[in-house]
C-alpha cells in the first residue's frame, strides 16, 4: 500500500516579482510502506523544497500531495496532525536544540503532540533505547554534549514523535566518517524497530548506496530518476551527465573492466567489493 | 513572511541623487530639516514645499514609495492635526464650538501648517534613505564624526562605524536563521499561530533560544576570521571604496543653499 503519493507537484518562489522561479516542477512518485528512499541531486535541485512539501511547511504551488491516500491540504487547519506523521530532520538538526535537558528537548516533540505523563516518559526512553542514547546523558544540557551528539539528541528529537514517515535533509553532513556510520546505524536501527518508511537526502553516493531501496534523482526541480538503487548506479553516463557520480567502489570497478578485467559491473558497497575480491581471487588460484 | 522584512530602504533608481556623496546628502537633510522647521508664513512653506517636490522627483523614487512611509506615521500626522486645531489664537473667528472646545480658523490654519510640515520632513528624509545604501550611510557617519579623533575618541567612531556595518550586514543572515529554525520547531510540532498572548510568547522561546546561541557562534567565528586577517582596529586602514565629492553634490549643495536663502528672506520680508 502506497504511505506517500506526490503527484504533479509544482513549486514556485517569488510568486509575483521578477524572479519567478521553478524549485521543482512537476514532481510525481510513489513511495510504499517501509521503504527506504534517498533523494540525490545537485545543489539547488530542489530536493530541501520537495521535501519540506511532504510534512506541509511548503504548500505546493500547483499538485497534490497524499498520506495513506488522504490529501494532506484537505484540511488546512490540521496541517499540525501531518507534521507528527511525517517526521523532518533538517541540515545540521542539533542548532535547534534549546532546551535545559537533553531529555526535555526530545520531549519537545511528543509534548506538542499532546503525549503527557507516562506516555511521554515511555516514549522518551523507549526512543533512547533504540537509538542508544545512554540514560546518564538525559540529565545534561544538550550544549554540553559533542557535536555528533548533539545532532543524536536532536534526530531523537524529531524520532520521538514516532512518525510513519521520517525525512532526513543531510543527516551526516559535516560529520567525520565515525559520526557517519554512528546516524547512518541510528537510522537503520529506528527503521528496523518501527518499521517506518525512511527518505533521506544526501550527497554521499556510499551512504545510499548501503542503505536505500530506491533512488529519486532530481535536477533543476526535474524528476530525472526514480527506480531501484542499483538500476540508478548501474546508470553511471546519466549521473554524470547532471553532475552526480556513482560511488567510488563503482567507479574503481568501472575502470577494471575498462582495463580489461573481468569484473560484475553491480558493485556499490564496500562489502560487496570484497566479496567479489576474494571470490576473484579464488577462481584465479583455482584456475 | 519574515523573507519581507528589509532593512534600510533603499531603491535602485539611476538618479542624480543615487550618485551624490552619502556625507553630502546627510549634512544638506540636516539643513532641509532646519529650514523646512523654520518656515513662519504661507510664502515660506511653499518654497519648502517646492523644494522638498523637487528633491523627491529628482530621486526617480516612485511617489507612491514615499506614500508608503506617510502611511505609516498617519496616525501622527491626525493625533498633530486634531491637538493643533484645539489650540488657535482665542481673537480668531469662531469655526465650530463643541462643549468646551473649539475651533477656530486660526487653529485650523495651525494644524494645517503643522501636518504639512511633518509631511515634508518624512518625504525629505525618506529621500536620503532612498537614494543611499545602509553602508554607504554608515561610511557617511564615520567620516562625519571623525572630527572626533582630535579629542581622543579615535577608535570610538571607528568602532561604532564597524558595529552599524556588521549589523546591517547580518540582518539577513539573522532573518534566514531565524526562518530555519522556525521551520524546524514547527516539524516538531511547535505552534506559532494559535493560543492566547502568553502561550505564543511562550512559543517564541524554541526559537529564540537556538537563534541567541548561533549569533554568539557567528560573532566569535567573525571575531577570529577578523583576527586571522590582522585587523586591529581603524589604524592605517584603507577603503576600497573611497567617498568623493563630485560635481553633483555642488549642485545639490547650490539648491539647497538657494532654498536656505529664499525661507531666510521670505521669513523677514513677509
Amino acid at each position: 500500500m502506497a504511505i506517500l503519493e506526490v503527484q504533479n507537484l509544482t513549486h514556485t518562489y517569488g510568486g509575483n516579482t521578477p524572479f519567478i522561479n521553478d524549485a521543482v516542477s512537476n514532481v510525481s512518485f510513489t513511495v510504499e510502506q517501509g521503504e527506504i528512499i534517498g533523494i540525490i541531486g545537485h545543489t539547488g535541485s530542489g530536493k530541501s523544497t520537495l521535501v519540506q512539501h511532504l510534512n506541509g511547511l511548503l504548500k505546493p504551488t500547483d499538485g497534490k500531495i497524499f498520506i495513506e491516500q488522504k490529501n494532506i491540504w484537505d484540511n488546512p487547519k490540521e496541517i499540525r496532525l501531518v507534521r507528527s506523521a511525517v517526521g523532518l530532520v533538517f541540515q545540521y538538526p542539533e542548532y535547534q536544540l534549546f532546551e535545559e535537558t537533553v531529555y526535555d528537548d526530545i520531549a519537545f516533540g511528543p509534548k506538542n503532540m499532546g503525549l503527557e505523563g507516562e506516555e511521554l516518559d515511555t516514549r522518551v526512553r523507549e526512543i533512547c533505547k533504540i537509538i542508544g542514547v545512554r540514560d546518564e546523558y538525559l540529565t545534561k544540557s544538550p550544549f554540553d554534549l559533542s557535536g555528533g551528539e548533539k545532532r543524536r539528541v536532536a534526530i531523537a528529537g524529531v524520532m520521538a514523535m514516532n512518525p510513519k514517515i521520517i525525512v532526513f535533509d543531510e543527516p551526516t553532513a559535516g560529520l567525520d566518517p565515525r559520526g557517519r556510520e554512528d546516524i547512518i546505524g541510528i537510522i537503520e536501527q529506528y527503521r528496523k524497530a518501527t518499521g517506518a518508511t525512511v527518505i533521506i537526502i544526501s550527497h554521499s553516493m556510499e551512504d545510499m548506496a548501503q542503505i536505500t531501496d530506491k533512488l529519486l534523482v532530481l535536477s533543476r526541480g526535474e524528476l530525472v530518476m526514480f527506480d531501484k538503487t542499483e538500476n540508478v548506479f548501474k546508470n553511471g553516463e546519466k549521473l554524470r551527465e547532471i553532475g552526480l557520480n556513482v560511488p567510488i567502489v563503482t567507479r574503481v570497478f568501472n575502470k577494471l573492466k575498462e582495463l580489461g578485467v573481468d569484473v560484475p559491473q553491480d558493485v556499490f558497497t564496500v562489502e560487496r567489493a570484497v566479496e567479489v575480491l576474494k571470490n576473484l581471487k579464488e577462481g584465479d588460484s583455482n584456475a | 513572511m519574515l523573507k519581507d522584512i528589509t532593512f534600510g530602504q533603499y531603491f535602485e533608481t539611476r538618479s542624480p541623487i543615487h550618485k551624490a556623496d552619502p556625507r553630502v546628502k546627510m549634512v544638506l537633510l540636516i539643513l532641509a530639516v532646519v529650514f523646512i522647521f523654520l518656515s513662519q508664513n504661507i510664502l515660506s512653506l511653499t518654497l519648502s514645499f517646492l523644494f522638498v517636490m523637487g528633491v523627491a522627483l529628482a530621486s526617480k523614487v516612485p511617489l507612491k514609495m514615499y506614500f508608503k512611509n506617510l502611511k505609516a506615521i498617519l496616525p501622527i500626522i491626525i493625533l498633530t492635526t486634531v491637538i493643533n486645531m484645539f489650540y488657535g489664537s482665542k481673537e480668531s473667528a469662531v469655526l465650530l464650538s463643541l462643549w468646551k472646545l473649539t475651533i477656530t480658523y486660526d487653529g485650523l490654519y495651525r494644524a494645517f501648517f503643522m501636518s504639512l510640515r511633518i509631511v515634508l520632513l518624512i518625504v525629505v528624509s525618506s529621500s536620503l534613505t532612498y537614494t543611499t545604501t545602509p553602508n554607504d550611510l554608515t561610511d557617511a557617519i564615520e567620516s562625519l564624526l571623525s572630527p572626533l579623533k582630535f579629542i581622543g575618541l579615535k577608535n570610538a567612531v571607528h568602532t561604532l562605524a564597524l558595529m552599524m556595518t556588521i549589523a546591517l550586514r547580518f540582518i539577513p543572515t539573522l532573518v534566514e536563521e531565524a526562518q530555519k529554525i522556525m521551520n524546524a520547531q514547527k516539524a516538531r510540532g511547535a505552534d506559532l499561530e494559535s493560543g492566547n498572548l502568553k502561550e505564543r510568547i511562550k512559543a517564541l522561546i524554541p526559537i529564540l533560544i537556538p537563534l541567541l546561541i548561533s549569533s554568539v557562534r557567528r560573532a566569535y567565528e567573525l571575531a577570529e576570521a577578523m583576527e586571522c586577517r590582522c585587523y586591529n582596529g581603524g589604524e592605517g586602514k584603507t577603503r576600497m571604496k573611497q567617498l568623493k565629492v563630485s560635481a553633483v553634490d555642488f549642485y545639490l549643495c547650490g539648491f539647497t543653499a538657494v532654498f536656505c536663502t529664499g525661507i531666510i528672506l521670505f521669513n523677514i520680508f513677509f
